[in-house]
């Protein structure tokens, strides 16, 4: 394998070609290949690229390089206050061995299934920001993922950044993990709710779910039971039951299809009550 | 075969080393001696090949060598000497966290990179900040209570 540090965007873009690879963190790209689940015949290593590694606001939305790692994103005020769901997977996020070098992009690029980012961030509206040779091109999150482990990036299109929608003072949100243990865990369920709130009827619901289908998704069923309602009991039962009617899960070593199932109804009926602020209907 | 000559200050020496584009960091620091970065899993989930990457504790193993090319790296050994011990692993003695010893030299890199940036943690800032490394010996609870003793050592001013 050939290995090729870019000094700039440029260079790496010129570097990209068939069978070649981005690096950056290396988290999951340096065992894959070490294992043989990868085989790529050269390497081109961006994780020097600091142009890429930044977190900030503009124009009405946060935009996060793609080099921000992990633990970048815990360290954020901004993602804290603004982007909660993202920082609480965040938090979930592998150990901080794992977060320190793993990158955002990395992350959605891997495409697991299971990826701990992507419901949080297709629950706040991302834009994936894409660079070739060729030019500039951007792609909604809920587009990113074609089927498993297969992404609508073609070969020589680098990841530069990642948009989202701030949330405001009225909108609310949730995000749950289900793993078997609190760390180093892939997830048996992933769950972002995000409901943008206008006079206290929902204008815009978003269902982030991750591991529950080859891809993580929006479940848009789901969300049409919510979006321009008020929302009560009647409208969370009827998105919790659309939400897992729309679950394509698969039998695992960490859980069963119809457990992931019944999960995910389970946990987008919870955390669509945690938003609203209304009482769990069994202790949690 | 690629290969690829870099250069790393390792432990404060000066390194300068033949890689393969595929080569692990790990691997690599193994290969010219620097055996107490552990190999085991390989694939990050252990953290029993913890070293500090620019002050930034990192799995060796999750890196290719060659991305550490003009990097400065502290493994297990150039965080304490056996005469100069820095406090946790004065307490991973004391209190008794080490058992069969595997996983030590990664637990001293992430208790150390924990301690430089929480002075005073919790016991849950404890468990999280070691959430990478894998025991299989003490189930944790001499290893909290050793880390947590440094703290307080650390704090203390007291080197005894």
């Amino acid at each position: 394998m050939e290995f090729l540090r870019a000094a700039s965007v440029d260079e790496a873009l010129a570097a990209a070609r068939d069978g070649a690879a981005f690096v950056a963190g290396g988290t999951n790209l340096v065992p894959d290949v070490l294992f043989g689940r990868k085989k790529i015949s050269r390497a081109v290593d961006i994780s020097r690229l600091d142009e890429l590694r930044y977190i900030e606001e503009a124009d009405g939305k946060i935009r996060i390089g793609a080099l921000a790692t992990v633990t970048d994103l815990l360290d954020s005020d901004l993602i804290r206050t603004a982007a909660s769901p993202l920082h609480e997977s965040a938090l979930e996020f592998a150990g901080p061995l794992v977060r320190n070098r793993a990158s955002v992009a990395g992350n959605l690029m891997d495409a697991s299934p299971a990826a701990d980012l992507a419901p949080p961030l297709l629950a706040q509206d991302a834009i994936v920001e894409l660079v070739s040779v060729e030019g500039e091109r951007a792609l909604p999150l809920s587009e990113f993922f074609l089927d498993y482990r297969k992404t609508a990036v073609r070969p020589e299109e680098l990841v530069t950044a990642i948009v989202i929608d701030p949330l405001g003072a009225e909108d609310r949100c949730a995000y749950y993990k289900l793993q078997l243990r609190r760390a180093m865990a892939i997830a048996v369920v992933g769950v972002a709710v995000v409901l943008r709130m206008n006079r206290g009827v929902c204008a815009e619901a978003v269902i982030g779910l991750g591991a529950v289908a080859a891809i993580p998704y929006r479940a848009h069923a789901a969300e049409a039971h919510l979006r321009g309602k008020e929302i009560g009991e009647v409208e969370i039962e009827s998105a919790a039951a659309a939400a897992a009617d729309s679950a394509q899960p698969i039998d695992d070593v960490r859980a069963s299809a119809s457990y992931r199932r019944k999960m995910c109804g389970v946990l987008v009926r919870r955390m669509l009550r945690k938003a609203m602020g209304m009482p769990q209907t069994v202790a949690v | 075969m690629n290969t690829y000559e870099i250069n790393m200050r390792v432990n404060e020496k000066d390194e300068t080393l033949d890689v393969q584009g595929d080569e692990t960091l790990l691997r690599a620091l193994r290969r010219i001696g620097y055996v107490e970065v552990k190999l085991s899993c390989e694939g990050g989930d252990c953290g029993a090949c913890a070293i500090l990457l620019d002050g930034v504790a990192v799995n060796a193993c999750l890196m290719f060598a060659a991305q550490a090319d003009g990097s400065e790296v502290t493994t297990v050994r150039g965080i304490g000497t056996e005469d100069d011990l820095h406090p946790v692993q004065e307490q991973l003695i004391e209190k008794g966290g080490v058992q069969c010893g595997f996983c030590t030299p990664g637990v001293v890199v992430s208790a150390k990179a924990l301690l430089d940036e929480n002075a005073a943690p919790s016991r849950e800032d404890i468990q999280r900040g070691l959430a990478g490394n894998l025991c299989r010996c003490t189930g944790y609870k001499k290893i909290f209570e050793a880390v947590s003793a440094a703290a307080r050592q650390m704090r203390e001013g007291d080197d005894s």
